[in-house]
């Protein structure tokens, strides 16, 4: 029981990541647009587009570190009698 | 049933589980019924600890323990890893500005530190430059030692069998904290009491001002948690990840299956293609935690109007240049 609640759980935590792609998806839509509109700033806005990138994808890492956490550090209660 | 017999036989396994005869034969029983995946394999796994944890890289191991009584202070394997680094990264430098400072015409290593360098200079410029413009900031050498201790340390993390010292939430969360406290100090330092205005945006109607320094003092006050535990999810997520995948190409390898083994180059392949985004992460994270430091002791020295004081300076200067021009 608690197994299956630790595994509904961990698959719960990653449904996090759409918003995770989303913001990913939107921050290179954005680059494109820019440098279409205005070649001569593409290589300043990909260094923006960089940071924004490793922004979103540093929130995107806390899905998988939650479903991490749930699947193995909570141990069922048998461990801890030995 | 194998779980009650488990439970029946606890404290007799704790004193000599190889004498059990009848534990051993149930448990020879499932492995022939159900094989590795049977569920009283991973249950005996688990009672003997052996159960592999993706997590189990992270555990801290204490080398030279040390303590006075209830306070332990032991030389444990992020101490040494911490010192692999600090040691790596000030031999790099001092073997660079040898002789006082090098040659005019750098070679690889020297050229890569200066390139460390400029990259922070530049960082801490445009971060916080403000009305000063290209002035060399007071606090570059602190956060340019964040930055170096960060850039070194999380692509070592990378190494096999080697501990990622920022994958671990009390040092990420030191760190954070320590300089939260710090630039807590510069700003009343810098500002005096002054520096109460950021939690209230200039011209704001009285009414809603109490909502207002509730809703910027919170955020304020979260960025000292939200730096650390960027840094310790990232580090932490992608190493675990990187230890699932390999862990997958090895059971297939391992399988004893022609099919399984001429997949298992699949798995592989992703763990390699991951480990470049890894070192990727690692390196992106030391620049992204360095830029948020330098926003906020921006937002603590110069407050909130160093946009538009910068914009004024600007423009006094182009007057300064037309009086000088006509004169």
């Amino acid at each position: 029981m608690l197994e299956g609640a630790k595994s509904i759980g961990a698959g719960a935590a990653t449904i996090a990541s759409a918003g995770a792609a989303i913001g990913i998806g939107n921050v290179f839509s954005s680059l494109i647009h820019s440098v279409a509109r205005n070649p001569s700033l593409a290589k300043q806005s990909f260094g923006y587009a960089i940071l924004g990138f490793a922004l979103t994808e540093a929130i995107a890492s806390f899905a998988p570190m939650m479903a991490f956490l749930i699947s193995s550090v909570f141990r069922s209660v048998s461990r801890v009698t030995i | 049933m194998f779980r009650r017999i488990l439970s029946f036989d606890e404290p007799y396994l704790q004193s000599s589980s190889s004498d059990n005869i009848a534990f051993l034969e149930s448990l020879l029983n499932d492995l022939t019924i159900s094989g590795v995946q049977g569920e009283a394999y991973t249950e005996a796994l688990e009672l003997a600890g052996l159960v592999p944890s993706p997590l189990e890289q992270f555990a801290i191991l204490p080398l030279i323990p040390m303590n006075i009584g209830n306070l332990y202070f032991s030389f444990t394997n992020p101490s040494l890893f911490m010192l692999l680094t600090l040691s790596l990264v000030l031999l790099l430098v001092h073997f660079v500005t040898k002789n006082g400072g090098g040659n005019s015409v750098p070679n690889a290593w020297q050229s890569s530190v200066e390139l460390i360098y400029d990259f922070v200079l530049n960082l801490v410029n445009e971060q916080m430059g403000g009305l000063s413009g290209n002035v060399k900031q007071k606090f570059f050498p602190r956060i340019s030692v964040t930055f170096t201790f960060l850039l070194f340390r999380n692509p070592q993390g990378m190494i096999p069998y080697s501990f990622t010292v920022t994958s671990h939430f009390l040092i990420t969360l030191g760190l954070s904290f320590s300089i939260f406290i710090g630039i807590t100090i510069v700003g009343f330092q810098r500002n005096g009491l002054h520096f109460l205005s950021i939690s209230l945006p200039a011209g704001v109607p009285l009414p809603l001002a109490p909502f207002l320094v509730l809703l910027e003092l919170i955020p304020h006050c979260f960025r000292a948690l939200s730096s650390g535990i960027r840094l310790f999810a990232n580090m932490m997520a992608g190493h675990s990840s990187v230890k699932i995948l390999s862990g997958f190409a090895w059971t297939m390898l391992c399988m004893n299956d022609l099919l399984f083994f001429i997949g298992d180059p699949g798995p592989l392949f992703i763990v390699l293609a991951l480990t470049g985004p890894e070192l990727g992460v690692a390196i992106s994270q030391a620049h992204v935690s360095t830029i948020s430091i330098c926003i906020y002791l921006n937002d603590a020295t110069n407050l909130h109007q160093s946009g538009y004081l910068f914009i004024i300076e600007q423009k006094r200067g182009s007057e300064r240049k037309k009086v000088h021009f006509s004169t």
